[in-house]
């Protein structure tokens, strides 16, 4: 499927700090999201077959086409995992594109962070409630499965928090330090000052970084993805077909979408290999989405890492193979992943932690407009970008992103 | 019911008072019951695995074997939770979730908590060992702290 299909069009909803878009439906925002994506691209609903979805979306697809008046829906379906999906969002649109399943897909991602549904908010677990199911000493009785009783106890209730124990394991291997999130976090958010649109404007120093408060040690408050509320969506379908829409053609020139089998439990029970404990779990979607796209990471113009956390971001570092396994702190230390001056430009829309949290959606935005050449903190000449999901359950997804001839 | 007891510095609160148990599972349980710590082994194959899956990812048998293990380990990581997710649980913060590896099982770890030991002594690579706590008459709980 490579070269084989582009992404054409980008829509986005204003965007809202968490819960501030009510009284909106999140179907009014997918909605939204999907005609200004769809007029971006020079395209209408009746051109729209196929919804490419990751994570829930949170949007049903049925409900989509009825609401949007899609005259014929020949796709429809949705990466499991959560943020994880989000590069790979694409990479099955094209394949689905170039399997002659459907023509014109779209992807996308709205969320709405109300009190009753967070995305990736902390999960409160199973409560006292022995005497609810009489079920007896092991008869159980709520939503405690006989495997998860050997976690639930530990009181781990968020994915910050199975995160952070990943990087505490990473510190410990590779003597990586807080300072070198705070590189993360700072970079970043000195992308974000630079673009109107970026929700975190402020300046962030080092001193900032080490005066928040500590969440779950060793990550505190910066290292944390923002929260917000919007949607965004982008629209797929054949190159041959993209050359003759507005926009210059961003080509899906790689993907992959799944991840080493016994490295599974990166959010649950945390049985993953020794080798590969401290890692993002991404090293074999790498492999198969340079082999795919038929380059390396020095041919990587600009990399796009999902960062629900930051040292998140050092992780894939390594599994990309920006730099060796364990030296991702050094790397980032020397400058390698700022804006203009870095060997390797990462998240130059401010990501998750600083632009916009519209889970890993933004990451292809930036990706679709550093190939378009529009990019506000632009990449000069970029031609190859790296676009990733979020470190998670399998599958974990990577796509890359080229322009064309 | 009643407020199961706290016996340990920062230990959190008890999600469930009951164990949560299949045909897998119960001896494991019955076991602490005993305040003795196992872990299931492929009776085929002898390869363990955590928590005890319904298959070997080696061998593809179901069989299981508990065996009991000495109640030592290593520290393989852990993390300090200082802010509380929701408000049952402001008063149990901080507390220091913990994955261990334990000695005789090679393979497979244990997730728990560090308790009675101060935050920052904590350290990955320490040795550790089990401690018990009867949470109801029904479900005992392994800890870990500092061996």
């Amino acid at each position: 499927m490579k070269d084989k299909a582009a992404i054409v069009g980008i829509g986005q909803t204003e965007r809202y700090r968490r819960g501030a878009s009510l009284p909106k439906s999140m179907m009014d925002m997918a909605i939204e999201a999907t005609l200004k994506a769809l007029d971006d691209a020079g395209l209408t609903v009746n051109d729209l077959d196929g919804f490419a979805f990751y994570g829930g979306a949170p949007a049903d697809p049925g409900s989509m086409a009825y609401l949007l008046g899609v005259p014929h829906v020949k796709f429809a379906a949705t990466l499991t995992a959560g943020g994880s999906g989000a590069a790979g969002s694409v990479g099955m649109a094209a394949a689905v594109i170039n399997a002659g399943l459907a023509n014109v897909c779209v992807s996308l991602f709205v969320l709405q962070q109300v009190p009753t549904g967070r995305f990736g908010g902390s999960s409160e677990g199973p409560r006292r409630l022995p005497s609810a199911g009489g079920g007896g000493a092991y008869g159980g009785s709520t939503n405690v499965s006989p495997e998860a009783a050997f976690v639930s106890p530990a009181s781990i209730m968020s994915p910050g928090h199975n995160f952070s124990m990943l990087t505490q394991r990473h510190m410990y291997q590779y003597g990586t330090k807080r300072e070198h999130f705070a590189e993360v976090c700072i970079s970043q958010r000195n992308n974000a000052m630079k673009r109107p649109q970026s929700v975190r404007q402020t300046p962030l120093t080092l001193e900032d970084y080490f005066a928040a408060r500590m969440i779950s040690d060793p990550l505190c408050l910066f290292d944390y993805t923002m929260e917000d509320d919007g949607a965004i969506a982008v629209i797929t379908t054949s190159v041959d077909r993209a050359r003759d829409l507005p926009h210059p053609p961003v080509l899906i020139s790689g993907s992959g979408i799944g991840g080493t089998g016994n490295n599974a439990h990166l959010l649950g029970n945390f049985q993953m290999p020794d080798l590969s404990f401290a890692s993002a779990g991404a090293r074999d979607v790498a492999k198969q989405m340079y082999a795919m796209a038929e380059v390396g990471p020095q041919d990587v113009d600009v990399a796009l890492l999902y960062d629900h956390f930051s040292p998140m971001v050092l992780m894939q570092l390594e599994d990309f193979q920006f730099c060796p396994v364990g030296e991702s702190g050094p790397f980032v230390a020397e400058g390698n992943i700022r804006y203009g001056t870095g060997s390797i430009p990462v998240n130059t829309h401010g990501g998750n932690l600083s632009d916009f949290y519209c889970p890993g959606m933004t990451h292809i935005v930036e990706g679709v407009e550093q190939i378009r050449g529009t990019a506000i903190n632009q990449v000069e000449g970029a031609e190859i970008a790296l676009v990733t999901g979020g470190p998670s359950s399998i599958p974990m997804t990577g796509t890359i992103l080229k322009k064309d001839r | 019911m009643s407020t199961p007891a706290i016996p340990f510095k920062y230990m959190p609160s008890p999600l469930f008072t009951d164990p949560y148990a299949d045909a897998w599972t119960v001896p494991f349980w019955e076991a602490t019951m005993r305040e003795q710590l196992t872990a299931p082994k492929c009776t085929n194959c002898g390869k363990f695995r955590l928590p005890p899956s319904r298959w070997c990812a080696q061998c593809h048998m179901q069989d299981l074997e508990y065996v009991d293990l000495p109640g030592t380990g290593t520290l393989y990581s852990f993390i300090i939770v200082r802010h509380a997710l929701t408000p049952d649980q402001k008063d149990y913060v901080p507390y220091i979730p913990a994955v261990v590896d334990a000695d005789g099982a090679p393979g497979c770890r244990f997730v728990s908590n560090i308790v009675d030991v101060e935050p920052e002594d904590v350290k990955v690579g320490m040795p550790v060992k089990v401690v018990w706590n009867r949470v109801s008459e029904t479900l005992t709980l392994p800890f870990w702290t500092a061996a």
